[in-house]
């Protein structure tokens, strides 16, 4: 069942054009966004979240348009920036308390469990906390409204290879209670420990949108790793 | 609204906004331009804009289950519960300085503007004007708040400087009424100021939404 459809969706900038991009999300499935830096990962990212507007294309979640049902698709949609942090001189217990407010959906039992995994401690303020922790801060609060689907820009970056193992940990769980996940990453390894579809661009233009099985029939060589097949890409796609 | 409401005084507001209030207590003055207190609390207004900005703020905000309508909503709600609590302090000022206060010398032989309704009146259009000027020039980018901040400040002190001199023109001195004297002009000059700041404030939120709707982050 589609969670997510993202129909041609197309954004004109100056200096990048980001072209035609179309791909679905599935309940239960989770799927790895790579590219480049600068192929429009976060463009599209930020699309999807409707803080860019598109100049053609169409977004919906459950079904639903984006457009015409933000706040409701916003209740069931988790959303996390691996490099932003929010209010950098207020606690933690007050950021979560105010957030809380808003999610009807609100999970005090996971928001607590997040907490004790991710070792965060309520009255320290972001701006006490390390870039790692910083992430954590975010996916905790993506993580405690139940959402069906979150959408996570380099959720990984930054955190140790024990958070980050322990993170896939989670998104493998979440997984079996029917969420989809859609995150953006550089390391393709989290890729290959976790991920069941693979989306690919590269200069704003969509490559593959396919499971993880596919894409390395059809794009990659015997015995490659999915990093050298994304290398070799690349290099050729340089090429060209 | 509420849950906006206690969002922007929780984590968005910067503790300089609710100290400026105090800055009510100027209408108590002698020989000072009291309408400047107005400014001043506009002015604390004006610092949680930059705390939000460095705090990320208009991002987690779009980020919340709301719509980017309440997201602008947010920050009229607070400006305005900003403004109201300092023209509270400036009203029980004035009115102590139109009662108890009304015959007091140092405030009879002061040459510059009275502590009065008509006081109160443009003390209410100087804080339209920063809803009209500042907040919704602000939402054109939704980042950038130093040109509509000049601005708001040019046209603050021009308010300032015909509220101090019309009463010195012949035939307009009445405006400068102590106690209840002349009270249908103050309040003619009372319920103006007032229209004008709800007319200024409604035109600037409807404005500043359909900005921030075309804004990308």
């Amino acid at each position: 069942m589609n969670i997510a459809e993202i129909r041609n969706l197309s954004k004109r900038y100056p200096s990048f054009n980001l072209k035609d991009i179309s791909f679905s999300l599935e309940k239960g499935r989770i799927a790895g966004f790579i590219g480049r830096n600068g192929a429009g990962k976060t463009t599209t990212i930020k699309c999807m979240l409707n803080l860019v507007h598109p100049d053609s294309g169409e977004i919906s979640y459950f079904g639903l348009p984006l457009k015409d049902n933000e706040s409701e698709i916003k209740q069931r949609i988790g959303y996390s920036n691996g490099t932003i942090n929010y209010y950098p001189r207020k606690k933690l217990s007050d950021i979560i308390a105010v957030t809380k407010s808003f999610y009807s959906n609100w999970d005090d039992v996971a928001c607590y469990e997040y907490l004790k995994l991710f070792n965060l401690d309520l009255n320290k303020t972001p701006s006490e906390l390390s870039e790692g922790m910083k992430v954590k801060v975010n996916l905790l609060l993506a993580l405690s409204h139940r959402a069906e689907i979150l959408i996570l820009d380099e959720p990984t970056s930054g955190l140790d290879p024990f958070s980050r193992d322990e993170l896939l940990e989670i998104f493998l769980m979440l997984k079996e209670r029917g969420t989809a996940i859609f995150f953006s990453t550089h390391i393709t390894s989290d890729l290959e420990k976790c991920a069941d579809d693979i989306i690919y661009i590269h200069n704003g233009k969509l490559i593959a949108s396919l499971p993880v099985k596919e894409f390395m029939k059809d794009l990659g060589q015997s015995g490659e790793t999915l990093e050298e097949t994304m290398l070799r890409i690349e290099r050729s796609l340089r090429n060209v | 609204m509420y849950k906006l409401l206690r969002k922007e005084l929780k984590l968005s507001a910067s503790p300089l906004s609710y100290l400026f209030i105090a800055f009510g207590l100027m209408t108590l003055i002698p020989g000072y331009p009291i309408l400047v207190g107005a400014f001043f609390i506009s002015f604390g207004i004006f610092q949680s804009y930059q705390t939000a900005r460095e705090a990320n703020d208009i991002l987690y905000s779009a980020l919340l289950p709301i719509s980017k309508a309440d997201v602008v909503r947010s920050k009229f709600a607070f400006s305005i519960f900003i403004e109201m609590c300092g023209f509270s302090v400036m009203t029980i000022t004035t009115v102590l300085r139109m009662t108890l206060l009304a015959d007091s010398v140092v405030y009879r032989s002061n040459p510059l503007m009275n502590a009065n309704l008509i006081f109160l009146g443009f003390a209410l259009l100087i804080f339209g004007c920063f809803n009209a000027i500042f907040i919704c020039g602000f939402f054109k980018t939704a980042y950038s708040y130093g040109k509509p901040f000049i601005l708001y400040i040019f046209v603050a002190f021009i308010i300032i400087g015909i509220a101090e001199t019309l009463h010195h023109i012949p035939g307009l001195e009445a405006l400068n009424a102590f106690g209840f004297e002349n009270i249908i002009l103050q309040l003619t000059g009372l319920i103006s100021g007032a229209l004008l700041y709800v007319l200024f404030t409604f035109i600037a939120l409807k404005k500043s939404i359909k900005r921030f709707e075309v804004v990308d982050l």
